[in-house]
């Protein structure tokens, strides 16, 4: 993927679609940042590996609330970015007080306490560690932010449960360097700092974890012999010349690949020659050669004769009783590493570099992404039942359900009514907000003036805090007066901003505007929903009211409430402020 | 060696997953139904790569029609 464009990896991955069934692997993201440009990358990746994606993305910031609903899930995917922290306080990070730092570090470890409860009948997680890389700081003295990296990733990993992978985030930042991995410009605008390299990188480094998990690695590595696991021809060079010994320039990197392939065999994995020679001769050298690292003990088969290489791989699949797609082969030859190409695609190809120095970091990555290297199975068990200790003693104090994670945050809302100051904030919301928008009405900054002068309509707008920031106006209901019965309103428009989502602030919002309206002496509200591609999430919401549905075609729905049936929601953890009487 | 226009249109092409010729001079946020506020970050990204220029903060927010992505596109090209 490193070397395709991102707009060839998203034609691509439309085609796959059609070509790349099966079993779905559902894929979700959570995130506290904009990672979406994620999803066609994420994509590609299972379809390349032949599985069938269904990549989801979170709400925005929600992603406490969100691990709730991932039951049905195969991975999910976890940005917990701190850049997000630090933009909702009011002074510089550096400065922060010893208390208030405590707080901050323990609200995130609840989120993960939480977040890691709820998945924990997951087959695998994803889990980004913090990361400070990207922030400005001394090269000579620990920063706060790394000093709370360093304590949440510290965290992490004594509390993670087997399932839950966590990726080194600065190890992947480093390799393609700050500047190439952040995008300044795009995170100051829409909370997206990641870029296309980055996001490209980081794929590349989980794609191991979705291969492990969805049955994809490999069984075997089958090496061709000359140039490949020695310098030379052995029928043409005779055994004196082919060059394998670790202390010579050209035989050293050859001998470093057969320290591979013998580190490779003793894990388990399958080594295998398939090489055109007599089979006398490469015996010979096995067993003979004094520089030969890659002895006869390590080797599982060998097809040493004057066959073609397609036959050879067929054998070996069959003796070995794997499928072609288990098998990776190594061949210095562009003749017969195309000929594996077009004859046997299911096998992937691998051919020594011209750059020979290349050659043992080429082979290495296809190492590292296609078997897995690591998880002895009784020293995990070990470490396992150490850490559900300790998880045991520090969760009695801990946030244990969403309820009381969400009455820790001291969220407060505050509304106003006709507000003309707010007129382009809210004009902008109405524009803007797909998601959480019961009627998706888009309204001018006139059209709204009008609505906050007239006497027939009443324009609610809230604003919301809690104990790490301020969000400004997230959310909007305008109220009309139906002009043929003065007892009863209707709900024309009823939104808010997807930075607060999930928080039950919409419940709160809507007890208190019924209570104003009751002692306006209305009677009854009528509203709508109408459906688009993005405000799913609503569909019911009039019903979770207690709304009467009136009328439900495909596309809208018509409601009605009497007053006096509502039910309050009651939300006791959100402070309502109220600011009717204001200054415009 | 395809020139820029048909360079944007097959961008657009992939990043809205609409066919190219359906990409006209006229297209914009208004005529192209996928064209949101976070596929529109795609389209920057996507454009970006495809032509190696860096677009200012300030035009980011103007791309919302293709006479304005070709005008922008050939200005960071200079």
């Amino acid at each position: 993927m490193d070397n395709l464009k991102y707009s060839e990896i998203l034609q691509l991955n439309r085609a796959m679609f059609k070509d790349i069934q099966g079993k779905p692997y559902h894929v979700k993201v959570l995130s506290n940042i904009t990672v979406n440009s994620i999803k066609e990358l994420l994509e590609y990746t299972l379809h390349v590996n032949k599985i069938n994606p269904i990549v989801k993305l979170g709400n925005y910031d929600n992603i406490v609330q969100d691990s709730a609903n991932c039951n049905d899930d195969d991975l999910v995917i976890i940005f917990y970015n701190l850049q997000n922290v630090i933009d909702g306080m009011s002074s510089y990070f550096e400065g922060v007080n010893d208390e208030l730092y405590i707080s901050i570090k323990e609200k995130i470890c609840n989120e993960i306490d939480i977040v890691f409860e709820n998945l924990k009948s997951l087959p695998v997680v994803v889990f980004n560690m913090f990361s400070a890389v990207e922030f400005v700081n001394s090269y000579f003295h620990q920063s706060k932010i790394e000093l709370l990296v360093s304590d949440l990733n510290r965290y992490l990993n004594l509390i993670k449960p087997l399932h839950v992978h966590l990726i080194n985030t600065e190890k992947i930042i480093s390799q393609v360097g700050v500047n190439h991995a952040m995008d300044l410009r795009l995170n100051y605008s829409s909370k997206a700092p990641y870029t296309l390299t980055f996001l490209k990188k980081y794929l590349g480094a989980i794609e191991p974890i979705i291969l492990r998990n969805t049955g994809k690695l490999k069984k075997a590595i089958i090496f061709d012999c000359d140039n490949t696991l020695w310098k030379g021809i052995l029928g043409e060079d005779g055994v004196d010349k082919i060059d394998m010994s670790g202390t010579s320039h050209d035989g050293k990197i050859y001998n470093y690949i057969q320290q591979i392939a013998v580190f490779l065999s003793k894990r388990g994995v399958l080594i295998g020659l398939c090489s055109k020679n007599n089979e006398h001769d490469v015996s010979d050298v096995l067993m003979n050669h004094p520089d030969m690292v890659l002895t006869n003990n390590f080797i599982a088969i060998k097809k040493v004769n004057w066959n073609d290489k397609a036959s050879n791989l067929k054998l070996i699949s069959s003796e070995l009783n794997i499928g072609l797609d288990s098998i990776i082969f190594v061949d210095d030859s562009s003749f017969e590493i195309n000929l594996i190409k077009e004859q046997l695609p299911e096998i992937i190809t691998l051919q020594v570099p011209t750059a020979i120095y290349e050659y043992p970091n080429k082979l290495l990555q296809f190492v590292y992404k296609y078997f897995n290297l690591y998880g002895n199975q009784a020293d995990e068990n070990k470490t396992e039942m150490y850490k559900q200790q300790f998880v045991r003693e520090s969760f009695k104090d801990k946030f244990v359900s969403i309820e009381d994670y969400l009455s820790s945050l001291s969220i407060s809302l505050t509304i106003h009514k006709d507000k003309l100051s707010f007129v382009p904030r809210i004009a902008q919301l109405t524009q803007k907000t797909n998601q959480f928008n019961l009627t998706t009405k888009r309204y001018t900054e006139n059209q709204i003036v009008q609505f906050v002068q007239s006497e027939d309509d009443f324009v609610f707008s809230i604003s919301v805090e809690d104990k790490f920031g301020d969000s400004g106006l997230t959310g909007l209901c305008i109220i009309r007066k139906n002009l043929q019965n003065s007892k009863e309103v209707t709900i024309d428009t009823f939104l808010m901003s997807c930075r607060i989502i999930g928080r039950n602030i919409e419940f709160a919002f809507i007890d208190y505007i019924f209570d104003w309206l009751i002692d306006q002496n209305f009677e009854t509200v009528t509203a709508e929903f109408f459906q688009t591609k993005k405000n799913d999430q609503v569909k019911n919401f009039y019903e979770e009211l207690g709304f009467y549905v009136e009328n439900d075609n495909t596309e809208s729905k018509h409601y009605t409430i009497q007053l006096k049936d509502y039910e309050r929601k009651k939300v006791e953890y959100i402070e309502v402020v109220i600011k009717m009487n204001e200054q415009n | 060696m395809v020139d820029v226009s048909t360079e944007i249109k097959n961008v657009m092409s992939a990043v809205f997953e609409v066919p190219v010729e359906q990409i006209t001079e006229d297209s914009s946020a208004d005529t192209i139904d996928a064209w949101d506020s976070l596929k529109h970050l795609n389209l920057i990204l996507a454009l970006e790569e495809e032509f190696d220029i860096s677009i200012p903060d300030e035009e980011v927010g103007n791309l919302f029609n293709y006479k304005l992505i070709e005008l922008i596109v050939n200005e960071c090209r200079k």
